[in-house]
């Protein structure tokens, strides 16, 4: 929210303004509708009190009652007209503006989901959801009702001042000498409305701070027996607030009787110099009368003029935000000439990698903050690599090059002998299964979270797929079975279960690839069994490379890679690691000898 | 003859259109159209306040009715200007020529001028006492605001642990934010549009009759269908804004949640497929959009046309008896303005409608978190006696479990702790040791078995007194945005910047807070520099200390800080050896070593209990917990 408080300093920036304008233009034929019934709205309204001027001195004045009711029906004929092109206006400027906001949220969210992971390291998640939802909902307004209720309310002017003059000229400037004490009292209003209405949202924002602060920690509030003192600081705050609203009412209160003194001080205008003037016989009666609508009709124009003047503003600042967003596209470069492969055969080499999270970070650099150092590894398909090392060691971040989350600053990454850089960011991925040891799962049913909404997934794969892995004995007994809700994050199932779903996931996909981080926390003996059986159907036939928490997964390893501090440190099989009494030895004492000891148990 | 107050306020600072969503900002409860879901009585409740603040009602309510009978006579004078013109006209044509032409000029010019100040002067009056009104009773209902929200905090403070536990944060604060803003809308402006819409539509009508019976039937014809409409409409345009409220919070879930799994969308190349379900969502946000809109279109006709009407038929009925001199064309422009004034108090009697409804629904919700009663508060069991504490505590079989659940999270705990001692409590992740130690300050109570502290039951302890003794660093920090030195003084309101200093000192901060721009005055939080997890753990823990317990309650408070860091604090600790009694969680066997008495919990059962050395002896739990940690400290230590 904070950032949302300068929403109202922007002023009107003329090229952003014509840039949020092309976004209505695949809808110009609608817009130009809307335009034709607008203006056509805006010459009935003041349209109907001359025609009661001419009823009252041509026909109610000299006694033609067929005069009248001919009036009276063309009236109402306008009414109806004037009905049906208000309900128009309101609901067509809407329908072009909701359909221009809809292509700017798709633009928006397709332009951020393109972004590389990089991008989300470093953009708080709450940010880009601002941009794709509030951000974009401020320029509703403008891109809906914005330029066409403008000009409406312009031409509106421009037509009941033409109709006063026509009548007479006198009371039309008459009533026209009230119009700057209006445009005065409604700017001012404005004014000073954003100004207490700055102070109220900063009030209100200080409340809910309070709130939000105070019920989240209302526990220590409680036991260091604080309540007197904090509930005479939310007094305190709930006082300001307070009189913030009271001095907004105060303007209100102001302003409502303010225009009616304004409309009614033309009216006692136009009393006075019309009846001069009718004296003089240079005024009618039906003229007085129409002059009388008049000077009521005009306050609405000018309101919503002032209205739309700030909703501009505030739109300023939204697209600002937007654009800002939008010309800055950091999206991994994909190959010019990418080379083509149907599938891998699952080899995968690392040369001399070395990585930074820093992107400028130079190659040449050795003090830079290195995650990786000259890496190097190779795994032959249908092979299996064990990652160990200690937290911070670098793994996860071997993990994240291969799938190119990242690029990386020096070295190469090859899959099958290919630079990963030369192939299809969507053919590499599709040949790569991943498990992350914090399974992530949408909120929705089991079925969507395996197949991950790819239509070409059945649900016999899906059975079968969770049969092998042995996750359907669970979903079976759950209430909808495949269509239980997850619910967010998975919350409703335990961890093991989610682990066994994400299994299922990389089994539907049959990558060629299995990239594995394993889970840290133990799961019960019994789930650990499935777990395990349903590890070894994974890896059969697939290249693997897993971080390693199982001794297991170490034990069958065909290549332990140990890592330390971004470097590999040592590498063999398990027998001769151990053998060697070097690093993996103790990591083996620590992660791995206690479960040796609970399965010989 | 359109009614220029088509555009007028549902509340005094929000005109109608679009901006209704604002005015009634939508509710998770929908109250029916004619339902009675939320009984009216419920709003019965508020009826004390209408008193309380009877100084600002009356008058305000008085305002209202003179504001309106000003209004009420502005069309009869100007009626009166407009009938006397052609009379005015046709006696100065009669004397044209003659010397009285000039004095009788004059005269009807003083006339016409006394007939149009008279106007202002009305509308003066008018205006002036519509902005007492708004000043007395929009006011009284803020103040009526903020006695509610005052209220409701100083509840929600009384009200014990296990109410946060089954109650969501964001819906409590909606209660203090939109529920209150709601009933606001019925104390405040919901009362003062039916007062004033009661007396205009009252007033006018009397008068209108009194001129024309039948012109004003006429007239009236489409006024009820006007307020009918409206009720109709302001429920549909509620029922669909909320609707489009649900799919708001659908689109930005699904946004939010796309992008937590982005890693899992691209590794399985799913962007295409998201974006895809992203525009499903965005299209139908955009037709439930477009839902209200409708809607809100058809405030404009209906406006338009029964308003608009109503002149005509003014015009044209009145046109007839002109012409049949029933009445004058004075009455005609008097009839005019006259449909114009109703014309909003005839809506806001559809709006109020929907405004009590809403008002009922949402103190309904508030109600029921007022009426509920704190569980953990001195009762008769307490003896007032006891003011000093030195800090003994015994567990006796001691059974918990929460109450909706059922699950049982700790188990026939026993042990002893003599006052000034420590006791150590380890074990893994979700076996009870919070809940344990939350006991000691009573945030929970003990589902079966007795907890003693100094040998008496704890529930004969008053609340105060017990929590005084006790200075407790839970285990997910909370810092307020503060600054530190009031973070560190929240543990104890008098103490002066020494303590402060002292406190900071002996939780191995004040180095660190002399790094600060602007020292113990620094913010922390959103406002200020953002605290490492070290940095807040030893200010929650400086904030324990400044009140020099008797029992210190540490609860995994040094997860954050390095080994030595930890040393150096467990050090300053000691110094009070034999006077505080400590009890400390800790995943880190160095933390616990020393402790004299060392509890291992394992599924809500105390599984070992012992010395360190004798622990260590068992060759159980603790023992293999102890050697890992030497591993992974030999780990760290390889370079």
């Amino acid at each position: 929210m904070s950032e949302d408080t300068s929403n109202e300093t922007k002023g009107i920036d003329g090229a952003l303004l014509r840039r949020i304008i092309t976004y209505l233009l695949p809808y110009k034929g609608w817009v130009a509708l809307a335009f034709v019934s607008v203006m056509t709205a805006a010459f009935l309204g003041p349209l109907k009190p001359k025609l009661v001027q001419i009823t009252i001195d041509r026909d109610i004045l000299t006694g033609d009652l067929e005069g009248l009711q001919g009036i009276i029906m063309l009236l109402f004929g306008i009414l109806v007209i004037e009905g049906i092109l208000s309900f128009v206006n309101a609901y067509l400027t809407q329908w072009i503006g909701q359909r221009a906001i809809y292509d700017l949220r798709t633009k928006v969210y397709r332009h951020i989901q393109r972004q590389p992971l990089r991008f989300f390291d470093r953009t708080p998640i709450g940010k880009l959801i601002t941009r794709t939802t509030s951000d974009v909902e401020s320029l509703s307004q403008v891109l809906s009702a914005g330029v066409v209720t403008i000009m409406g309310d312009l031409f509106k002017l421009i037509f009941i001042s033409y109709f006063m003059f026509t009548l007479s000229w006198v009371l039309a400037v008459v009533t026209l000498a009230v119009m700057p004490l209006m445009l005065i009292a409604s700017f001012w209003f404005k004014k000073k409305v954003r100004e207490q209405y700055r102070e109220t949202r900063k009030q209100v924002a200080r409340l809910n701070s309070f709130l939000q602060e105070h019920v989240t920690g209302m526990k220590i509030v409680q036991i260091f027996g604080r309540e007197r003192e904090e509930m005479r600081r939310f007094t305190d705050i709930n006082d300001s607030h307070r009189q913030a609203h009271i001095k907004t009412i105060f303007y209100f209160a102001l302003f409502w009787p303010m225009i009616d003194i304004v409309a009614t001080t033309a009216l006692g205008l136009i009393i006075w110099f019309g009846g001069l003037n009718a004296m003089s016989g240079a005024l009618t009666l039906g003229v007085l009368i129409a002059f009388i609508q008049y000077a009521r009709q005009f306050f609405e124009p000018i309101r919503n003029l002032s209205d739309q003047f700030n909703t501009l503003q505030s739109a300023m600042a939204g697209a600002e935000r937007i654009f800002g967003l939008l010309d800055r596209d950091d999206s991994l470069k994909e190959p010019e000439e990418p080379v083509k492969k149907d599938k891998v055969f699952g080899r995968i080499e690392f040369q001399h990698v070395w990585f930074s999270y820093n992107p400028d970070a130079d190659p040449d650099d050795k003090e830079a903050e290195w995650v990786l150092k000259d890496v190097s590894f190779s795994v032959d398909p249908g092979q299996s690599l064990a990652i160990v090392g200690a937290t911070g060691a670098g793994k996860t971040t071997v993990i994240s090059l291969l799938l190119r989350f990242y690029d990386v600053q020096r070295g190469a990454i090859l899959v099958d002998g290919t630079d990963v850089r030369d192939l299809l960011l969507t053919d590499l991925r599709n040949q790569i299964g991943l498990v992350l040891q914090d399974v992530f799962l949408f909120s929705g049913s089991i079925e969507r979270n395996i197949t991950l909404e790819n239509p070409e997934i059945t649900m016999d794969q899906v059975k079968a797929a969770t049969e092998a892995i042995g996750a359907s004995d669970f979903i079976n007994r759950l209430p909808q079975q495949y269509e239980y809700d997850v619910r967010e994050r998975g919350m409703s199932l335990s961890h093991g279960q989610r682990q066994l779903l994400s299994f299922a996931r990389v089994l539907v996909y049959d990558p060629g690839i299995l990239v594995l981080d394993e889970a840290t926390s133990s799961v019960d003996t019994e789930t650990e069994e499935v777990i395990q059986r349903a590890l070894e159907k994974l890896m059969e036939g697939r290249t693997t490379v897993a971080i390693a928490h199982r001794l297991s997964t170490v034990q069958h390893a065909n290549q332990i890679l140990v890592m330390h501090r971004g470097e590999v440190r040592e590498r063999g099989s398990h027998q001769q690691l151990i053998a060697q009494d070097g690093l993996y030895r103790r990591l083996y004492e620590l992660q791995y000898r206690e479960q040796e000891q609970s399965i010989s148990a | 003859m359109l009614c220029e107050k088509a555009g007028s306020p549902c509340a005094p600072d929000l005109p109608v259109g679009k901006r209704v969503l604002k005015c009634f900002p939508p509710e998770r409860a929908q109250p029916h159209l004619f339902s009675e879901a939320f009984p009216m009585r419920v709003l019965a409740r508020l009826n004390r306040f209408f008193w309380k603040y009877k100084r600002l009602f009356i008058p305000g309510l008085l305002a209202a009715l003179v504001s309106s009978g000003f209004a009420i006579v502005v069309p009869i004078v100007v009626r009166m200007s407009v009938d006397s013109i052609p009379r005015f006209v046709t006696l100065y044509k009669s004397y044209q020529g003659t010397p009285f032409a000039d004095a009788l000029y004059a005269e009807f010019f003083v006339a016409l001028l006394f007939f149009g100040t008279v106007i202002i002067v009305l509308s003066l009056l008018s205006g002036g006492f519509s902005f007492l009104m708004r000043q007395t009773v929009v006011v009284a209902s803020r103040h009526i605001e903020y006695d509610l929200r005052n209220q409701l905090y100083d509840h929600l403070q009384n009200l014990s642990h296990d109410f946060y536990l089954r109650h969501a944060t964001g819906d409590l604060i909606t209660h203090a934010t939109s529920d209150i803003e709601q009933i606001r809308r019925y104390v405040g402006p919901a009362i003062m549009y039916s007062v004033r819409a009661v007396v205009i539509i009252v007033t006018a009508m009397t008068a209108m009759f009194i001129i024309s019976p039948q012109l004003t039937w006429y007239a009236l014809i489409p006024m009820p269908f006007l307020a009918v409409s409206i009720f109709f409409v302001a429920h549909m345009v509620h029922s669909r804004s909320d609707a489009l409220q649900k799919q708001y919070s659908v689109l930005t879930s699904r946004v939010q949640e796309a992008l937590a799994g982005i890693r899992v969308l691209k590794a399985y190349v799913r962007e295409e497929m998201e974006a895809t379900a992203f525009e499903d969502e965005s299209r139908t946000y955009r037709d439930r959009s477009l839902d209200l809109a409708r809607a809100e279109a058809a405030w404009r006709p209906i406006f338009l046309i029964l308003v608009g009407s109503a002149s005509i038929i003014v015009v044209w009925i009145g046109g007839r008896l002109v012409m049949e001199g029933a009445v004058t064309i004075g009455n005609i422009a008097e009839y005019l303005i006259y449909v114009a004034l109703m014309t909003w108090p005839v809506a806001a009697m559809g709006f109020v409608i929907t405004m009590v409804q809403r008002a009922a629904a949402s103190m309904d919700r508030l109600s029921k978190i007022l009426d509920e009663k704190p569980s953990i508060v001195d009762g008769d069991q307490t003896d007032p006696s006891i003011e000093k504490i030195t800090g003994a505590i015994r567990f006796e079989n001691v059974t918990f479990r929460y109450e909706t659940e059922g699950a049982t999270i700790l188990k026939n705990i026993e042990f002893d702790v003599r006052a000034g001692t420590t006791l150590a409590i380890v074990g893994r992740t979700g076996s009870g040791k919070t809940t344990l130690v939350e006991m000691i300050p009573r945030l929970l109570d003990a589902s079966e078995g007795t907890i003693l502290i100094d040998g008496r039951d704890v529930k004969t302890i008053p609340v105060d007194v017990l929590r005084q003794a006790i200075g407790y660093v839970p285990q997910e920090v909370f810092l307020f945005s503060d600054t530190i030195a009031n973070n560190i003084a929240f543990g104890n309101m008098d103490a002066d910047s020494a303590a402060i200093e002292a406190a900071a000192e002996e939780a191995d901060l004040l180095e660190n807070i002399q790094d600060f721009p602007d020292e113990f005055e620094t913010f922390v939080g959103e406002r200020g520099i953002t605290l490492s997890g070290g940095q807040k753990q030893r200010t929650s823990i400086a904030r324990a200390l400044i009140r020099n317990p008797d029992i210190l309650i540490l609860d995994d408070a040094l997860s954050a800080v390095d080994v030595n860091t930890e040393r150096t604090i467990l050090q300053h600790l000691r110094r009070h050896y034999g006077k505080r009694t400590i009890v400390i969680v800790s995943h880190r066997i160095s933390a616990v070593q020393d402790a004299d008495h060392i509890l291992v919990l394992d599924d809500g059962a105390v599984a070992e209990a012992g010395t360190h050395d004798l622990l260590l002896s068992m060759n159980g739990i603790y023992a293999s917990l102890h050697r890992k940690q030497l591993l992974e400290a030999e780990l760290e230590a390889i370079e």
